[in-house]
């Protein structure tokens, strides 16, 4: 079986291998003169006088873990979608029970209004 | 596979996944901002089901879905009590939530989904399913202690129990892959057959340090009981009534099923670690509780006492001695669903009255109510004619039967020192001089409630084998 | 050695290393990003296992979702990771000595007892056309019903959760309805009402005779 993923690991090494190679050959290669100024923010000229970080509306966070969910569900549902005909009757009420209350989660959230901006 | 299918054995649960969606979308379409509806659906539906409930107490031992669901006496009488509490507990809460905006569906349905989750722990017969049992109630757990939004106490109490519970988890995870690796069955017959065929070796005994540490941890037992007060003390304290009183009953249920169930061929390995634990949270518990001033932190430390007494007798390892950490645990539900009450009835306006102090002139002002506190604080302090007593004297019985004399002694001996802080409430309700009428409530449904619950306390104690039976046919009916 | 020895000692090494950078880089964004490489090279190390769908899984859900999601929090989140960094260099001799125990506790079990090479067979390598997802998707659904559907519940607890704790209603909702622009009409918009002519008076005495009235 593992010999299928052999090309992912030639593909890994070959991955790894040329961005090491590239920044390798960029620092042995290109010119270097140091300077204070070029070590400084470009920042429109002047100085950054705050952090970039900042307090952000948590919508973002609930949009983001709502996806999350759904992603969730999908890794369920790939083993299920490869068995698909040899599955009884009883596994396939299964996978529907799951995605019924997962829908029911859906309706939830979509009548509550989760999912508008702005 | 299809042939061990067998819905009757897995009815309660259907039914309350299937009312749970309903009451889902009902309450979607609500636009009473008091709930009135979710909340009748929520109470029928625990009534439904406590009815389903009696109907299968004296069932007969049924394995199905592949071995991962069981439905025994055990499980029936613990998820009776299971549904009274919460009953009980959702009573005390609608007053409450209703001053501080947390009343919201939302709370009833995290509700329903944690006494779900308690159901599961309580009837699975695989670690796979204790497990995921477990994550449903913390996780409809955090949700309800971050509810309040607005308060910085209730978020941080909610981090706290997130991170705490997550390690908890992790633990009692740990520990179950050790086994599972071991054994090679998440099954726990399979677990228990295999410890009867081969015995408990090293790397059964190491995944047992981390499957009962991951216990007590949930427990709030000590040495693992540092999140707990903090928790009970910053959550609303409808939520601490909740959270302190039912999922304890579940939580033994687990307990019992991972620990004897799986692992009663090893208990020579796993019952001197619990009743460490349990001398440490007794000693701990009952001794930090006599300096605190906050109602609501001397009962949490009470409860850690409480559990000690409780992890005695799991510790014991007879029979009889699991029927009585089964009384004692259910009782402790109802008292401690009483004491957090209290607070409850205390504040049932805007302000928060959590001090042992605010009490004052309880005695003077409102007499009734004086007396049904004493009763709780008599109760748990395990005086006689009242519930409290009857479980603490079965497992001092027990104890000294099976030779844990010296664990009795100091179990009884810190027992009396716990005797202190809860007279101290009585003492400040009738013999502190007060110039004021202390707060209460004037929900009518609360102050029926908090009776109820308190005359309950009285009459079980009156006859606590009533109680007792149950709790004896659930293992009487294992053998 | 083998082939697949390398391979498993090669990420073996670059998971011990980057979980170790996770808890020791002064940046945080560095160490979540150090925490997709952990994840990374652990998927890798499954799949050795011959537990493809797990690996391929922890590609999808963790580095894809969960450490996106992460990232995105530490790298907008206003917290101040010095404060959070304090008392490291104090508390890391226990630290090390912990894991350092561990560690032992854990190789011992590993090399000797029941848990070491010799009491277990090494498990036959599967063929090529041996699907892991199939061996799970047959049993997951049928023996595994009661734990599926928990999981399902779960994640239905996880969207409650997540909307109640953060969602703050659909207040200041500005979004069109096309529906209703396209049935306004004259009729909803603008109302005409007749009335008498009204001859207004200098306005200064009128607020003179109301301030006197006001001051009797």
């Amino acid at each position: 079986m593992l010999e299928n993923y052999l090309p992912i690991l030639v593909f890994i090494a070959i991955g790894l291998g040329f961005g090491a190679f590239l920044e390798l050959a960029g620092y042995l290669a290109a010119p270097r003169k140091e300077n204070f100024d070029k070590t400084l923010p470009f920042e429109c000229g002047f100085d950054a006088f705050e952090d970039a970080r900042n307090k952000f509306d948590v919508r973002f966070y609930l949009v983001a873990i709502l996806f999350i969910i759904f992603d969730l569900e999908v890794a369920f549902l790939f083993p299920w979608a490869v068995v698909f005909q040899e599955l009884s009757w009883f596994a396939i009420g299964a996978m529907g029970v799951f995605l019924g209350l997962l829908v029911v989660g859906f309706i939830y959230e979509w009548k509550k209004g989760a999912l508008e901006w702005e | 596979m299809a042939d061990s299918v067998n819905y009757s054995i897995i009815s309660s649960e259907i039914f309350l996944l299937i009312a749970l969606c309903v009451i889902m979308l009902v309450d979607l379409f609500q636009r009473d901002k008091e709930r009135k509806l979710t909340f009748m659906l929520t109470q029928g539906s625990l009534l439904t089901l406590f009815i389903m409930g009696v109907q299968d107490l004296g069932v007969q031992e049924t394995i199905g879905f592949s071995g991962h669901w069981i439905q025994d006496q055990f499980a029936v009488v613990l998820k009776l009590a299971i549904y009274l509490t919460a009953f009980i507990s959702l009573l005390y809460a609608r007053p409450f939530i209703r001053e501080r905006n947390l009343m919201r569906g939302e709370y009833y349905l995290l509700t329903l989904f944690s006494i779900l989750g308690m159901m599961i722990m309580v009837s699975a017969n695989s670690l796979l399913v204790v497990y995921l049992g477990l994550e449903l109630l913390s996780l409809s757990l955090y949700a309800l202690v971050a509810l309040q939004r607005d308060s910085n106490d209730a978020s941080e109490a909610a981090v706290k129990y997130f991170v705490m519970g997550g390690l908890a988890s992790g633990f009692l995870l740990y520990g179950i892959s050790l086994v599972y690796g071991m054994t090679g069955s998440i099954l726990i017959d399979e677990v228990a057959n295999y410890i009867a065929v081969s015995g408990a070796n090293l790397m059964i005994q190491f995944g047992l340090v981390f499957i009962v540490v991951g216990i007590s941890f949930k427990f709030g037992a000590a040495p693992f009981h540092m999140w707990l007060p903090d928790i009970y003390h910053g959550s609303p304290s409808s939520i601490t009534a909740y959270i302190s009183s039912v999922p304890k009953i579940a939580a033994f249920g687990m307990a019992f099923r991972v620990l004897e169930s799986s692992f009663g061929g090893a208990d020579i390995h796993w019952t001197p670690m619990i009743m460490i634990v349990a001398m440490l949270s007794v000693i701990v518990g009952n001794i930090v509780a006599l300096i605190q001033t906050n109602l609501k932190r001397m009962l949490s430390y009470s409860a850690i006492a409480h559990i000690g007494y409780f992890l005695l007798g799991l510790s014991i390892g007879t029979d009889e001695a699991y029927a009585a950490s089964m009384f004692y645990i259910i009782v402790y539900a109802l008292m401690t669903l009483a004491g957090f009450g209290i607070i409850i009835f205390m504040s049932s306006d805007k302000n928060d009255y959590q001090q042992i102090s605010d009490l004052r002139g309880m005695g003077r002002y409102h007499p009734w109510y004086a007396l049904m506190f004493t009763i709780i604080m008599i109760s748990m302090a395990g005086i006689p004619p009242l519930i409290g007593f009857w479980p603490k004297l079965e497992i001092f019985r027990l104890l000294v039967i099976n030779d844990h004399v010296l664990a009795a002694v100091v179990a009884i001996a810190f027992s009396v020192v716990g005797l202190v802080y809860y007279l101290k409430v009585v003492k400040e309700m009738y013999f502190t001089e007060a110039t004021d009428s202390p707060n209460v409530s004037n929900s009518r449904s609360l102050k029926i409630a908090i009776s109820v619950n308190c005359l309950l306390l009285v009459i079980f104690g009156l006859m606590p084998d009533r109680i007792y039976y149950y709790c004896l046919s659930a293992f009487t009916s294992l053998n | 050695m083998t082939f697949q020895v390398i391979v498993f000692y090669s990420f073996a090494a670059w998971v011990v290393f980057s979980a170790l950078m996770v808890i020791t880089s002064k940046n945080s964004v560095k160490a979540a990003l150090f925490l997709v490489l952990t994840f990374a090279s652990a998927s890798v190390i499954w799949l050795l296992l011959e537990a493809e769908f797990l690996a391929l899984s922890l590609i999808v859900v963790y580095v894809g979702a969960v450490m996106v999601l992460l990232l995105f929090v530490v790298m907008m989140m206003d917290i101040d990771y010095a404060a959070l960094r304090q008392g490291f260099v104090k508390k890391l001799p226990f630290a090390i000595a912990a894991s350092l125990a561990f560690f032992a506790l854990l190789y011992f079990f590993i090399t000797h007892g029941e848990f070491s090479a010799v009491h277990f067979a090494q498990p036959e390598a599967k063929s090529a056309d041996y699907s892991n997802i199939k061996e799970l998707g047959r049993v997951m659904y049928t023996d595994y019903v009661i734990a599926f559907e928990t999981a399902a519940v779960i994640l239905l607890v996880a969207i409650i959760s997540a909307i109640a704790l953060t969602f703050r209603g659909r207040k200041h909702r500005k979004a069109q309805v096309i529906s209703k622009q396209l049935a306004a009409n004259k009729r909803n918009r603008l109302k005409i009402v007749s009335m008498d002519a009204v001859v207004e008076e200098p306005v200064s005495q009128v607020n003179d005779v109301e301030e006197e009235g006001e001051d009797k």
